[in-house]
């Protein structure tokens, strides 16, 4: 018996429906039975390169087919998937392939620049484009050979490490056991009730937790997976008719970008009555966006959820109450429980803001060879004795009902005036401004009266907005402490490799340099939060 | 300057790419344009000659490369859909 996991579930779903499609990119597609076959030989190849069980294996690709069948492989040849995101700096995918302690790099010939200086450090493998005598090539190699079963993993072993990139310090490695993805996997399915007849539209890279899980689904209820890169949204807009697309998993920026201003946008010309969900995490979902996707989707639920990836996935919001509660981020996830907790380890009362921690089937394994960090937010709680528990050290509260609200990663909230701001809070009142698409609150330094807060954002016409119009505006809409001191314009937001967050350690050092504050200020700041 | 010229000026200039350039290549599979800059892309083409780009322009086939940019330009200027050019 082959135990609970991603292997498991396909090994199944290509005896199940072997002639069923399962995966449609531009140049190819795959059934069931034809994705078995290509994991099961992508595993062979790897294991005739001296991949060993255990080990790590990178994989530093662009979205394709081929991207997944390493994927699989890696899992099938019970290895541990290591994601890199492409055009990552150099020093950081360093650092990932030292932690990990990767023995292998599969990448796409066409980046084979961007890792050459590692070669040294880990055997380097093409997984996708043209062959060359320098590299093993993976698509060219499983023509030759013959597709072997040797998975053997136990629910319990690793499965992937992903890495995140925090507010402060190195990116850590996030230890996922097979056991986790399997149980996140049956989770997500059972709340957005992903079956057969899904068509999945996915936009989101194959680099994070969220993205992933797209392939999962798709592999354990036996829907299809259609790959796009979103450039321009007419051509999104464009497939999701054309396929018939069911469900679109994405995140605020992807929304944005899918309903920019300055493009005359053809959302009126198509038939979207297939589309049965948006699901979206990664950040809050300004109205505009909601009111965006509603306009568009009429008959589409709309599911705003909320995680982190030491747990994967902690709470989603019931889409017949996103009209009445649009700023929260639900409940927990089935097989979850999430509590608001104060300092001393006590459940908070409603609207008090406390910590929020996770509890349940998608708690991860840790940090990878971080035991000290590890301690930090993986901890037992004394009303769950014997069983480890997340920490997120994010700020959040829950409403009367038990609805959850996110206030605020655990540095990130501002201390002003004696009152403590949630940047939440502002940026949901900033982007309320029709010219605003995007903003990001944060504090500044203030002697006098402990920080002061400043607000970055993004506007329609990629021009500012006179401050004493914008100030007068927000002075009409928000309490006076909570009225940012500072607005900065940004032309646009930068974004995390491609994880698709708004990277806002960037935006903020970029807002202080702007504000003619030195990185002391910065400095002093994040050590007083 | 040929349109080709201002199209070639604006990747080397605006987006500040510096590997090769020819007419037919796909510059979003290529990431010389992501989704974020490729936005800024067909803005520049349509201030910069003065077409006016409908929905059904804006996608991906008419502008991932220098030649079928250079197409949709040849096409709205022959129906006469020219508007003025916008100021920036």
């Amino acid at each position: 018996m082959l135990s609970r996991s991603i292997p498991q579930f396909l090994c199944d779903m290509a005896e199940r429906m072997p002639d069923k499609v399962a995966v449609v990119c531009k140049t190819r597609s795959v059934t069931f039975s034809q994705l078995h076959q290509e994991a099961l030989a992508t595993a062979q190849c790897l294991r005739e390169t001296g991949i060993a069980p255990g080990d790590r294996v990178g994989i530093c690709m662009e979205k394709t087919l081929d991207q997944i069948s390493v994927i699989l492989g890696v899992l099938f040849a019970n290895a541990v998937v290591v994601p890199i995101l492409p055009r990552l700096k150099q020093p950081n995918v360093r650092h990932i392939i030292e932690n990990s302690g990767m023995v292998a790099l599969v990448t796409d010939s066409d980046r084979m620049n961007e890792v050459l200086d590692f070669a040294d450090m880990s055997r380097l493998i093409v997984g996708h484009g043209t062959l060359d005598r320098d590299w093993p090539n993976l698509p060219y190699m499983r023509q030759f050979i013959r597709p072997q079963m040797f998975f053997d993993r136990i629910s319990n072993d690793n499965a992937a490490i992903i890495y995140s990139s925090g507010s402060t310090g190195r990116p850590k490695g996030i230890l996922i056991s097979h056991r986790n993805l399997a149980d996140g996997t049956d989770i997500v399915a059972d709340y957005l009730s992903t079956n057969e007849n899904d068509r999945i539209c996915c936009v989101l890279s194959f680099n994070f937790d969220y993205g992933l899980n797209q392939i999962w689904q798709t592999i354990r209820k036996g829907a299809t997976l259609y790959l796009h890169n979103l450039a321009l949204p007419n051509d999104l807009f464009a497939l999701l008719a054309a396929e018939k697309i069911t469900a679109l998993p994405v995140m605020p920026v992807i929304i944005t970008k899918m309903f920019d201003r300055q493009l005359k946008l053809a959302t009126k010309a198509h038939d979207f009555s297939s589309l049965r969900y948006v699901c979206s995490t990664g950040g809050r979902l300004s109205d505009g966006m909601l009111n965006d996707l509603k306009t568009t989707f009429p008959a589409a639920k709309i599911y705003s959820m909320f995680g982190l990836t030491e747990a994967f996935r902690s709470t989603y919001l019931e889409p017949s109450q996103i009209n009445s509660h649009p700023t929260s981020i639900g409940k927990a996830i089935p097989e979850c429980q999430v509590f608001v907790m104060d300092e001393k380890g006590e459940e908070c009362p409603p609207n008090v803001v406390g910590e929020l921690v996770h509890r349940g089937a998608t708690v991860t394994k840790g940090y990878w060879q971080d035991p000290e960090s590890t301690a930090k937010v993986f901890r037992s709680h004394p009303r769950f004795p014997g069983e480890t528990l997340v920490f997120s050290g994010d700020k959040a509260r829950r409403d009367d009902e038990g609805y959850l609200y996110f206030v605020a990663r655990g540095d990130e909230m501002i201390k002003t005036k004696g009152f403590r701001v949630s940047p939440t809070e502002v940026e949901a009142e900033v982007v309320r401004h029709p010219e605003i698409v995007d903003a990001v609150a944060f504090a500044v330094p203030n002697i006098s009266v402990g920080e002061d807060v400043a607000c970055a954002y993004t506007t329609i016409a990629r021009q500012p907005i006179p401050e004493h119009i914008l100030k007068q505006y927000l002075k009409a809409h928000l309490p006076s402490h909570m009225v940012p001191a500072f607005l900065i314009h940004f032309e646009g937001f930068p974004i995390t490799g491609n994880a698709g967050k708004l990277d806002r350690k960037t935006i903020k050092q970029t807002a202080f340099e702007r504000l003619g504050l030195d990185q002391a200020a910065v400095a002093t700041s994040s050590v007083n939060a | 300057m040929t349109d080709l010229q201002i199209l070639n000026d604006y990747i080397r200039g605006e987006i500040g790419y510096q590997g090769e350039l020819y007419p037919d290549l796909d510059l979003l599979e290529k990431q010389i344009l992501d989704s974020f800059n490729v936005v800024q892309w067909a803005m520049f083409i349509q201030d910069r000659f003065g077409v006016q780009l409908e929905a059904e322009d804006l996608v991906r086939d008419n502008l991932c490369s220098f030649s079928r940019v250079i197409a949709l330009i040849d096409v709205k200027r022959a129906l006469g859909l020219t508007g003025q050019p916008q100021p920036n």
